[in-house]
């Protein structure tokens, strides 16, 4: 690409030149998008297109190998402020709901964009027009994909920034949409939204202040919806319930582990040997993953010889992992490494219908991509004389592995990863399976399984970190020092008016540790709202 | 021994999670303040193909103070002398409490790539390296096949 080495030609010829594919006619001059600028707005639009359908082909971006060009030329675009907007715009607009890699494609370009300044996300919660009466104006789609969005951004963006983007207009939008009436695609990713908001403390008090006024009313009725046999409503249902037991946890509210009853459930989700940002339901037999990383999850029943069934039903469509393997496999969440992306583990991958083993893949002999509520049946037969790993979707085999055994003959584990925004509802055998394949006799590792109490109880996961003593290193991230870790950075330094630093540490100091100026004096910074408060976690 | 600091926990957490390319840095399992660091060789320097073992040592001040490094494995490098002892500013009078493991050993890493004869700690490997710099070089490679290679 000849032209791209020329970042600052804004010329409008120049630029089409460049992005010289397009996807056709469309014109939308919705959210202020001018007239004008239309032809380099529909370019934008059909980058993000390509970018989505490229990764569908290649799967997901792996680290270190080069970007797609198109993601390349979407960041070039938003490499200045209107640029920046104009993908995100963009990608409201073109990127459909009913593409299970939607949501996942919009983290990867957030990712690969330049940070916005605060500006430009000012400006771009302005053109967003939150506070509209009339959101009949936007498709679902597009509010999907605007509550996908505030969800990344909050997520990424510095306590600061995310601070300013929730604004009373993105606070009245996402509960605005809390309502049974809204597309539940809506409604649940406004629910992460508010989650990933919540993450700085002050944004939680803001939210929490806002939801006795009603919202979270809402919450509790959202919260039956867990274990619903509609995949989405199944959705909005955890994530409520993860809200009220983690977030905006309530004393009134009895936590939902000590509601659910274990009787009878001898092998579930292991919570010790879960990677760090999964998320488990209070059953131990739901996990879904919100985070930009691919999270993995092994079972507690442990797989000597034999031959053995699980199930596991689809509640999204997306990229997961689903499979066996030993503890010998790496869960490198960050990294994307997990299930069947080592050589210890093999697993079924029913989006992009593959098989994994060692980090590759192999198409499956059959079938169609998985849907939403779909059944995945895994069968491993450790025994000779041919150990192999079958995988079934809806009863109907749809792949098989026997490379494993070359590397593991025993000690294996149901295990699944999770790309973001994945969920899965997992029957180790305490309650019938819908598709037990035929012809096979099999041991089922609920029959064999045990569990102590300890072991069955599934504490909210902030809970359990705490317990840990581990909470405080998770909560403090976001506002303790950067020198000790210990105490709340919370003066700042003069002359250079750097931050991020304690008084103690600051009282060592006589240069400043980020730009070497001598310090004559620190002050502590009172912050500007909410000073009091004091948050239980 | 006193409670090891939030702070050298969490930095050896990350060490061990996301570790640094080409570099490995593990806590001795009797002193978590001591650090077994091994560092490969950079490519298209003179100590490619090697793997150098370095000592670090995180002092009672630690991040008020820089930590102590030394080179284990023997290196013909002109700021780096006979007893493995570094000449690196960041490791002196620039060290920073924003600095890290981390960034010490990247910086580590990055002065094998780019050895500074002009402000050296070897001043025979320094000399050398001025006056005959495809000499010093052809005495680097050796070296680093002599000492740190395994075979």
């Amino acid at each position: 690409m000849g032209a791209f080495h020329c970042k600052s030609c804004q010329n409008g010829d120049n630029v089409s030149n460049i992005f010289s594919q397009d996807v056709g006619e469309r014109r939308r001059f919705i959210f202020g998008r001018r007239r004008s600028r239309s032809g380099s707005v529909r370019q934008t639009d059909s980058l993000v297109l390509q970018t989505l359908s490229i990764i569908k082909n290649l799967g997901l971006i792996e680290n270190g190998t080069e970007a797609p060009e198109a993601l390349q030329k979407l960041h070039w675009v938003a490499d200045d402020g209107d640029g920046w907007i104009q993908v995100v715009l963009s990608m409201i607009h073109v990127i459909p709901l009913d593409d299970p890699l939607s949501p996942a494609l919009i983290t990867v370009i957030l990712d690969d964009c330049p940070l916005p300044d605060k500006d430009t996300v000012m400006k771009l919660s302005q053109m967003l027009d939150l506070s509209n009466k009339t959101p009949k104006r936007k498709t679902v789609d597009q509010h999907r994909n605007i509550c996908v969005i505030l969800g990344i951004l909050a997520d990424k963006l510095p306590g600061p920034l995310s601070i300013a983007l929730l604004t009373k207009d993105t606070l009245t939008y996402l509960f605005n949409n809390m309502d049974l009436q809204v597309h539940p695609s809506i409604i649940l990713f406004s629910l992460i939204a508010l989650e990933k908001f919540a993450q700085i403390r002050e944004n939680r008090f803001t939210i929490e202040t806002f939801m006795k006024t009603g919202p979270l009313a809402m919450l509790s009725i959202f919260e039956r919806l867990t274990g619903s046999d509609q995949p989405f409503y199944a959705q909005v249902g955890f994530c409520a319930e993860w809200l009220l037991d983690n977030i905006f946890v309530d004393d009134q509210r009895t936590l939902s582990y000590l509601n659910i009853s274990m009787d009878g459930v001898n092998a579930i989700l292991n919570q010790e040997d879960a990677s760090e940002y999964l998320k488990l339901g209070p059953s131990g037999l739901e996990a879904r993953c919100d985070a930009c990383s691919f999270e993995s999850v092994r079972c507690t029943f442990q797989i000597n010889k034999g031959t053995w069934y699980y199930e596991v039903t689809i509640l999204t469509s997306g990229v997961m992992q689903i499979g066996w393997s030993t503890r010998n496999s790496k869960f490198v969440n960050h990294e994307g490494y997990g299930i069947g992306d080592d050589e210890y583990s093999v697993a079924y991958d029913g989006c992009r219908q593959l098989v994994w083993h060692g980090a590759r893949c192999t198409s499956c002999v059959s079938g169609r991509p998985w849907r939403e509520g779909d059944t995945v049946g895994c069968l491993l037969q450790v025994e000779k004389p041919s150990p192999t790993a079958t995988f079934y979707l809806n009863g109907q085999i749809v792949a098989f592995n026997d490379k494993i055994f070359q590397y593991a003959k025993t000690e294996f584990f149901a295990a699944a990863s999770f790309m973001t925004f994945q969920q899965s509802r997992f029957n180790f055998g305490s309650k019938p399976f819908k598709y037990p394949p035929k012809g096979v006799k099999f041991s089922i590792m609920n029959d064999h399984g045990q569990l102590d109490e300890k072991e069955k109880k599934i504490l909210p996961k902030q809970m359990r970190l705490g317990l840990l003593g581990l909470l405080g290193k998770q909560t403090a991230d976001e506002d303790s020092c950067t020198i000790c870790f210990d105490h709340k950075a919370d003066v700042m330094l003069y002359p250079c008016k750097h931050e991020g630093y304690c008084e103690n540490c600051a009282q060592q100091l006589t240069l400043c540790p980020v730009c070497r100026q001598l310090i004559d004096r620190f002050q502590e910074i009172i912050p500007t709202t909410a000073s009091t408060i004091v948050l239980v976690s | 021994m006193s409670v090891l600091p939030r702070r050298i926990l969490k930095e050896t957490q990350r060490l061990m999670q996301e570790p640094v390319p080409g570099i490995s840095a593990k806590p001795d399992e009797g002193n978590a303040r001591y650090f077994h660091v091994k560092v490969t060789g950079p490519e298209d320097s003179p100590f490619e193909g090697g793997l150098f073992k370095l000592e670090l040592f995180l002092p009672e001040d630690y991040p008020m103070s820089a930590p102590k490094v030394r080179f284990i494995t023997k290196i013909y490098h002109p700021n780096i002398d006979r007893l493995g002892r570094i000449c690196l500013d960041i490791l002196k009078d620039k060290w920073s409490p924003a600095l890290q493991i981390r960034t010490v050993l990247l910086s580590i890493q990055a002065l094998l790539s780019a050895p500074n004869p002009d402000d050296p700690l070897a001043n025979d490997v320094a000399e050398l390296w001025k006056v005959n710099e495809i000499e010093a070089i052809r005495n680097a490679k050796e070296w680093t096949r002599m000492y740190a290679t395994e075979n």
